[in-house]
C-alpha cells in the first residue's frame, strides 16, 4: 500500500531523512520508534504533504503511484490520514462543520454525492457513540480550548469519520492518561481491518500494548536502523536506543 | 484642492439662493460653511487624515445635485433585499420617493420636517451634538442640509417589522449630501437598516449623515451596508445620542467606495446606556477604507463595545482610528475596543491607531489590535483532511468575519449581514456561487 524508497529530505538545508526505506502492506500495522530528533515527525509530515520540506532523493509510492507531487488535500482524498501530534486550534470553525466539509470534499473527489447536514450528524453521532466520546465535541470550535486528551480523541474521531485506508498516528499517545489512551486505542482497533493500514509513531512501548503492531522499526539519525516484530518494542523499552546509535 | 474648495463655495452659494424658507436654517447652513472654510480641506498633514490621501478626490469636479421628478425603479433593488419582510423607504439621490405609513412610526422628508420645527427643536437636532469630532465632512453636510428623511418611532413601540431605508445614487459626478434624523421614543424597540447602492462604476461624492436620538430605555439595532460604486467617494457620519439605559447596536458593512471614510460617534449621554459599535470593512483592488471611531462616555455606568474587522484583498488599504473619550463624570465606564485585520495579499495594508482620553478615575478601558495573514498551519490542517486549498481559505476567512455575529441579537440583521458578506465573497472570487 505504502512504499517509501530511499527517502532523503531536508528542512532549510538541514538533512533530516537520509535514505529511509519502508514498505507497508494492506492491513498491516507498523510502528516507528526512535529517540527525539531522529526524524519521526518529519516523516509523518512529509507523508501528509506538508510543504516545508525539500525532498532531495527517493520516492513515496501509495498504491503504486508517486505522491510527491500531490497536495495535502489530494493525499487525504486518496485515503492518507495523519493524526497530528499537535492538532491546530481554529476558533470560529465548528468541529461538525469542519468534519462535514472534509468528508464531503473526500466524497466529491470520488464522485459521490455530498452528505446533507442531517445525514452527516447522524453518522457523526454513531461514530461518537462507538468511540465513547462526548457529543458536545461536535458543536465546539475546532480544537479550541480542548485539553490534550480531547484533541487526540478528536483526531481519532476524524479518522473514524473520514475512513482512510492509510492512517499515520504521530505520537498520538503523548500527553494521554491511561483512560484516554484506551479510548484512542479502541478507536484505532475498531477501525482496523484487512484493507486498512497503520503507521504508529511513538516514543513509548506503552501504546503498543493496546495497538499491537505487526512490525516495529527503529528510526535513528534519519534512517531505519533496525526492524523486527512487537518484541523489539519491549527490548527498546528496557535497553533504550543508545545500543542502536552510531 | 483650491479649485475643489472654490467649486464647493459656488455650489453652496447657488444652493442657498434657492433655499429661503427658513431664516434659521440658512444661518445655520452659512455658519457651517464658514466653519468648513476655517478648517479647510484636510491633507496628509492633518492628524485625523494622515493615513487617507484625498488628493485624487480633490481633482474631481462635482455638481451639487438639485434633482426633482425622479421615478424610482424598484426592480433595480437587489433581490435579497427586496424580498425581505420589512417596511421599505425609498430614497434616490437624497430625495424621499416613497415611504410606508404606520401607526408605529412617522416618516417625513427632512426639509419638510425641519421647516416646521421651532427654533428650540432645531437647536436640539442640529446643535446638540458634541462639538468634538466635527470634521470637514460633517460641517459640509450641515452646510448643505436639506435632503434626507426624518423618522420617528413613537414611544412604547415595538416595531412590527424592521425598517429598511434604501438609498440609490444615480448620477455621475454628482455631489450628494443627505442627513437622516432618527428619533426613537422611550421604551421603544426595533431594527433599522440603511442599504445604499448606486449605478455601477459612477464617480460621485456622497456625504451622508445619520443621527440617532434614543430616548430612555430604548433598544435599537442598526445595520448600514454601502455597496455603492467602487469609483465613488463616500464620507459617512453616524452620530448616536443615547439617553438613560438605552441600548444601541450599530453594524456597518463597508463594500463600496474608492475611498470610504466612516465616522461613527456614539455619545453616551444618560446613565446606564450601552453601545455596540460593530464594523466589517472589506476592500479589493485600490480601495481605501478609513474608519474613525469616536466613543464618548459622558455619564456614569455606561458600556461600549467596539469590534471592527478588516478583510483586505489586493493592494487595498484600511485604517482604524479608535478614539475613546471618558469625561470626568463618567465613572464606572466599561469601554472595550478591538480591531482585527486579515490581509489576503502581501500588498494590502492597515494602519490602526487607538486613542484613549480618560478623565474619570474609576473606569475600565481596554483596547487591542491585530493584523495578520491566514495562518499557514491552520490551512495545512484543513487541507490534510481533504479540504481544497481555496475552500480552506474561505473557511478561515468566513470564521474571521463571524466573530461579529456574536453581538447581533436580531435574526433579521444577522441573516442580512451574513448574506451581504457571502455575496461579497462571491464577487471577490473567494467563493463560488452555490
Amino acid at each position: 500500500m505504502l512504499e517509501i524508497k530511499n527517502l532523503h529530505a531536508n528542512i532549510e538545508d538541514k538533512k533530516i531523512l537520509k535514505g529511509l526505506n519502508l514498505s507497508i502492506g494492506k492491513g498491516e500495522v507498523h510502528s516507528i520508534m526512535g529517540p527525539n530528533g531522529s526524524g519521526k515527525s518529519t516523516l509523518a509530515s512529509i507523508l501528509a504533504g506538508k510543504e516545508d520540506y525539500e525532498i532531495t532523493d527517493g520516492d513515496i509510492l501509495f498504491n503504486g503511484e508517486s505522491i510527491l507531487e500531490m497536495s495535502p488535500e489530494e493525499r487525504a482524498q486518496e485515503g492518507i490520514f495523519l493524526a497530528f501530534q499537535y492538532p491546530i486550534e481554529i476558533p470560529g470553525v465548528s468541529n461538525s462543520y469542519f468534519l462535514r466539509e472534509a468528508l464531503n470534499s473526500i466524497r466529491k473527489s470520488k464522485g459521490e454525492d455530498p452528505l446533507k447536514p442531517v445525514e452527516f450528524i447522524k453518522l457523526a453521532k454513531e461514530k461518537i457513540k462507538h468511540l465513547k466520546m462526548d457529543e458536545s465535541l461536535l458543536n465546539r470550535s475546532l480544537n479550541e480550548g480542548f485539553s490534550g486528551g480531547e484533541k487526540k480523541r478528536n483526531e481519532i474521531l476524524q479518522m473514524s469519520i473520514l475512513n482512510p485506508c492509510m492512517s499515520i498516528l504521530d505520537e498520538t499517545d503523548s500527553g494521554l492518561d491511561i483512560d484516554a489512551l484506551q479510548i484512542v486505542a479502541n478507536g484505532v482497533n475498531a477501525h482496523k481491518d484487512a484493507n486498512r493500514s497503520f503507521l504508529v509513531i511513538t516514543h513509548y512501548q506503552r501504546l503498543l500494548n493496546y495497538i499491537v503492531p505487526d512490525f516495529v522499526h527503529v528510526l535513528v539519525g534519519g534512517v531505519i536502523v533496525k526492524s523486527g516484530d512487537k518484541s523489539l518494542a519491549l527490548e527498546l523499552e528496557s535497553k533504550g536506543y543508545s545500543w542502536l546509535e552510531n | 484642492m483650491k479649485d475643489f474648495e472654490s467649486n464647493l463655495s459656488n455650489q453652496h452659494e447657488s444652493f442657498l439662493s434657492f433655499e429661503n424658507k427658513s431664516q434659521y436654517l440658512n444661518i445655520f447652513r452659512k455658519k457651517s460653511f464658514d466653519n468648513f472654510r476655517k478648517q479647510g480641506l484636510p491633507s496628509l498633514l492633518d492628524e485625523d487624515w494622515r493615513f487617507t490621501d484625498l488628493s485624487n478626490f480633490y481633482r474631481n469636479e462635482y455638481k451639487h445635485l438639485d434633482s426633482s421628478d425622479i421615478e424610482f425603479d424598484k426592480n433595480i433593488v437587489p433581490k435579497h433585499i427586496k424580498s425581505l419582510d420589512a417596511h421599505f423607504i425609498y430614497v434616490q439621490d437624497g430625495k424621499l420617493i416613497e415611504s410606508p405609513e404606520s401607526e408605529l412610526f412617522e416618516i417625513n422628508d427632512l426639509s419638510v420636517f425641519l421647516e416646521e420645527l421651532s427654533e428650540d427643536k432645531l437647536d436640539f437636532f442640529l446643535n446638540s451634538h458634541s462639538e468634538k469630532n466635527v470634521d470637514f465632512t460633517y460641517e459640509l453636510n450641515s452646510a448643505f442640509i436639506k435632503d434626507g428623511i426624518h423618522l420617528e418611532i413613537k414611544k412604547n413601540t415595538i416595531l412590527d417589522k424592521p425598517i429598511i431605508l434604501i438609498n440609490f445614487y444615480s448620477s455621475d459626478l454628482s455631489h450628494i449630501s443627505t442627513r437622516n434624523i432618527i428619533e426613537v421614543g422611550a421604551l421603544s424597540e426595533g431594527q433599522i437598516i440603511e442599504y445604499s447602492f448606486s449605478k455601477p462604476d459612477i464617480n460621485f461624492f456622497l456625504n451622508k449623515a445619520t443621527s440617532f436620538y434614543l430616548s430612555d430605555s430604548s433598544n435599537i439595532e442598526h445595520l448600514s451596508v454601502d455597496e455603492s460604486s467602487k469609483n465613488s467617494y463616500i464620507f459617512s457620519n453616524i452620530k448616536i445620542n443615547q439617553n438613560k439605559n438605552s441600548n444601541f447596536t450599530t453594524d456597518s458593512i463597508l463594500i463600496g467606495g474608492r475611498i470610504y471614510r466612516n465616522n461613527v460617534h456614539p455619545a453616551l449621554k444618560g446613565e446606564g446606556a450601552n453601545s455596540n459599535i460593530l464594523g466589517l470593512y472589506m476592500s479589493t483592488n485600490n480601495q481605501h477604507m478609513d474608519n474613525y471611531m469616536f466613543v464618548e462616555h459622558e455619564q456614569p455606568n455606561c458600556g461600549s463595545r467596539q469590534l471592527y474587522k478588516g478583510l483586505l484583498k489586493d493592494e487595498s488599504k484600511g485604517v482604524f482610528h479608535g478614539r475613546i473619550l471618558v469625561h470626568n463624570a463618567a465613572q464606572k465606564t466599561d469601554a472595550k475596543q478591538t480591531n482585527r485585520n486579515l490581509l489576503l495579499s502581501d500588498k494590502a495594508q492597515v494602519d490602526t491607531k487607538p486613542q484613549l482620553e480618560i478623565y474619570a478615575d474609576d473606569v475600565k478601558c481596554t483596547h487591542g489590535a491585530t493584523t495578520g495573514q491566514l495562518d499557514p498551519e491552520a490551512l495545512y490542517y484543513l487541507r490534510a483532511r481533504g479540504i481544497e486549498f481555496e475552500k480552506a481559505k474561505l473557511i478561515m476567512i468566513r470564521s474571521f468575519t463571524e466573530e461579529l455575529l456574536e453581538f447581533i441579537k436580531s435574526d433579521f440583521i444577522l441573516n442580512l449581514h451574513k448574506k451581504t458578506v457571502e455575496n461579497w465573497f462571491i464577487e471577490s472570487n473567494l467563493a463560488e456561487m452555490e
